[in-house]
């Protein structure tokens, strides 16, 4: 059994069928690309499994329970984690700060500690912090050194770590990348691919699904391809096997007409 | 250590002076002082930056000093028990403001109808004391909670709203509660409650004079140097609220609140926790008022008093928790010493507020980035006990 299942997903906006129903599955451990053109409902499929859009139809499943329905902050606290397509930092908080609060679920210490027990609440706040510092220094580590600046002043690159780092703080089971080399140049492409195998290699386990427009990233990190297109499921399998099907070269570049040739 | 007190000394001697000279010559003279001290404050950022690491050096001289002269300040103003009446309410400002912030600056919970709050724990304290003769004390306590309560409840429809119309559904509770008081038979109506017993702990009744040997304080004092205590304990609970994890999703879910709920990050339940402790912040406020001045009607809590709260935090830093102990003290006595304009003096909050919205949005002390308890290498790692783990497993990534 996979360890994400979406069985006949449907999710619709008024009329419009964004996501018609969707069979796919993710075991753990495995790293998904996921394509196709604007529009095809790879974000929506993401909002979905998260809980922001509910599903119209089917369930979606998670280590065997149903998760459609919960809402978004109880799917989180599952072990399901994600970065989003625009940077959703906090760019006026610290780099901790953004990172920390990826923690937020998993921290003991509530009002009477914070205000009173102060002992206890500073020995668990170190501790995060620690680890905080930790995860930052493996992408970048000026990042763990200038973690008390305000995320406003890091470049591109590292703010894309940044949320990576907010979304595997909690150490997650599984994590949705939303296109991260969105803006990014060739070179720091380069580096983030390298920062996803960094991410492959520390945690084996984690289940990944990556949504990308760069087909050399695509090709780089995924095992498995699903192609999307109009909502529905086109093609799955292998990279090559999939940019050779037909129906997604449609999909990209439109079909071959008699006369263009 | 010596520069820090003679600095305080400097500041306390021209506060006393501001507040106490009364003849044209001396208020000329303290007039340009001040002025004379801004300017130099506003062109030498070198200046303000030697004063920035003197004090941090001698944080706890400075801490010390600090509340020397503000146990002194009734004994400067004992020939003026209206400036410790003043001062008194300036320091009911800061509990008052500290609980709005809370709510307006940490979790972005726009709450216009601070007043409201505040009068709910002052009503519920002219109603205990006087209709059911509950003891001072005890009212003081339940006052907050009513405040609480109310708000928790007004919370639901808050919930379902959003940025500007959250603003509004505040606004409209704010008049809904002043028709009420004016209103309602059991609450006096527009005549209020009146004659609220005065807290007397231990026999010490502070309505009387407050006598520390030789010396003999106005009754004022007592109330000042309660309230003193009560906005002290309450900016450090809130600068270690705002410290903590609490105050971190706060600050998130304000700034981003989608990033917040995929952070698992229960929103609607962050807000609530925020709202409420604001309110018993802003309620206990209410509260001491009523106790204080011994009455309380609808007039003393209608919707210019929220805006003065507002005002308190723009000037002070939103967000900012030490900004509002500096906005208050500046806000309350300021419009104090013009009473000469009588009631063009109002203005001079609206005059204040475009002002810092203009040329300095975040306030006249700005919002720090937040200092966690800072992992101190050589001391952290023994700390850590096993239940204290963040994650079960080991540290993510920690492998490297």
């Amino acid at each position: 059994m996979s360890l994400l299942e979406t069985a006949e997903l449907t999710v619709r906006f008024g009329g419009l069928v964004a996501i018609d129903s969707v069979s796919l599955g993710v075991d753990a451990g495995e790293t998904v690309g996921l394509i196709g053109p604007n529009g095809s409902g790879k974000t929506t499929l993401f909002n979905a499994i998260t809980g922001l859009y509910p599903a119209a139809g089917g369930e979606i499943r998670f280590a065997g329970e149903r998760i459609s329905g919960l809402e978004t902050h109880a799917i989180s606290r599952r072990g399901i984690a994600r970065t989003f397509q625009s940077s959703r930092l906090c760019l006026e908080l610290s780099t901790f700060d953004n990172v920390l609060i990826g923690l937020h679920a998993h921290v003991h210490a509530g009002l009477w500690r914070a205000l009173v027990e102060r002992r206890r609440f500073v020995a668990e706040m170190q501790a995060a912090l620690r680890v905080a510092g930790h995860l930052l220094e493996t992408f970048n580590p000026d990042l763990a050194r200038r973690g008390f600046d305000r995320a406003r002043e890091l470049p591109q690159i590292d703010r894309r770590r940044v949320e990576i780092c907010r979304a595997l703080v909690s150490r997650p089971q599984l994590l949705l990348l939303d296109e991260p080399s969105a803006g990014m140049n060739p070179e720091e492409t380069a580096q983030l691919m390298q920062d996803l195998r960094v991410v492959r290699d520390e945690m084996p386990g984690l289940a990944m699904i990556v949504i990308e427009h760069d087909m050399y990233v695509i090709e780089a990190v995924s095992q498995r391809v699903v192609a999307f297109n109009y909502g529905r499921k086109i093609a799955e399998g292998p990279f090559a096997s999939v940019a050779a099907t037909e129906e997604v070269r449609e999909a990209y570049l439109g079909r071959e007409t008699a006369s263009s040739a | 250590m010596i520069s820090v007190w003679a600095v305080e000394a400097v500041v306390f001697a021209l506060v006393v002076a501001a507040l106490l000279a009364e003849r044209p010559l001396p208020l000329a003279a303290t007039a340009v002082t001040l002025a004379a001290v801004a300017v130099l404050l506003w062109l030498g950022p070198g200046l303000r930056r030697q004063l920035g690491v003197i004090f941090t050096r001698h944080r706890r001289a400075a801490w010390l000093g600090g509340a020397v002269f503000a146990l002194l300040l009734p004994a400067a103003l004992r020939g003026s028990p209206y400036w410790t009446f003043v001062a008194t309410m300036a320091l009911l400002y800061v509990t008052i403001g500290q609980g709005l912030n809370f709510q307006i600056g940490t979790a972005g919970v726009i709450n216009l109808a601070g007043a409201a709050f505040a009068g709910l724990g002052g009503y519920t304290v002219g109603l205990l004391t006087v209709g059911l003769g509950v003891p001072p004390l005890l009212a003081l306590l339940i006052g907050p909670l009513a405040a609480m309560v109310v708000g928790a409840i007004l919370f639901v429809p808050i919930l379902k709203t959003r940025g500007h119309y959250l603003a509004l559904v505040t606004i409209a509770f704010g008049f809904i509660f002043n028709i009420l008081m004016n209103n309602l038979e059991f609450t006096g109506g527009p005549q209020g409650i009146k004659n609220i017993p005065t807290l007397r702990p231990f026999g010490h009744v502070f309505s009387g004079p407050l006598r520390l040997g030789d010396l003999v304080l106005p009754s004022h004092a007592n109330f000042y140097y309660a309230a003193l205590v009560m906005a002290a304990v309450v900016t450090l609970g809130m600068w270690r609220l705002h410290n903590s994890w609490l105050g971190l999703a706060l600050n998130t879910l304000r700034d981003d609140e989608i990033a917040a709920r995929c952070s698992g990050v229960n929103v609607a339940r962050q807000k609530l926790v925020a709202f409420s402790i604001g309110n018993f912040a802003i309620g206990l406020g209410g509260a001491f008022y009523a106790l204080m001045v011994g009455f309380v009607s609808p007039p003393d809590f209608d919707f210019g008093y929220s805006l003065i709260m507002l005002s308190v935090i723009i000037l002070g830093g939103v967000d900012s928790v030490p900004g509002i102990v500096l906005g208050a003290c500046l806000l309350i006595p300021l419009p104090e010493r013009f009473r000469f304009l009588h009631e063009y003096r109002l203005l001079l909050y609206g005059i204040v507020i475009v002002l810092m919205l203009l040329f300095r949005p975040r306030g006249l002390w700005p919002a720090s980035v937040r200092r966690f308890p800072l992992a101190g290498a050589s001391t952290a790692p023994s700390a850590t006990s096993p239940s204290d783990r963040i994650v079960p497993a080991k540290p993510a990534l920690e492998s490297r």
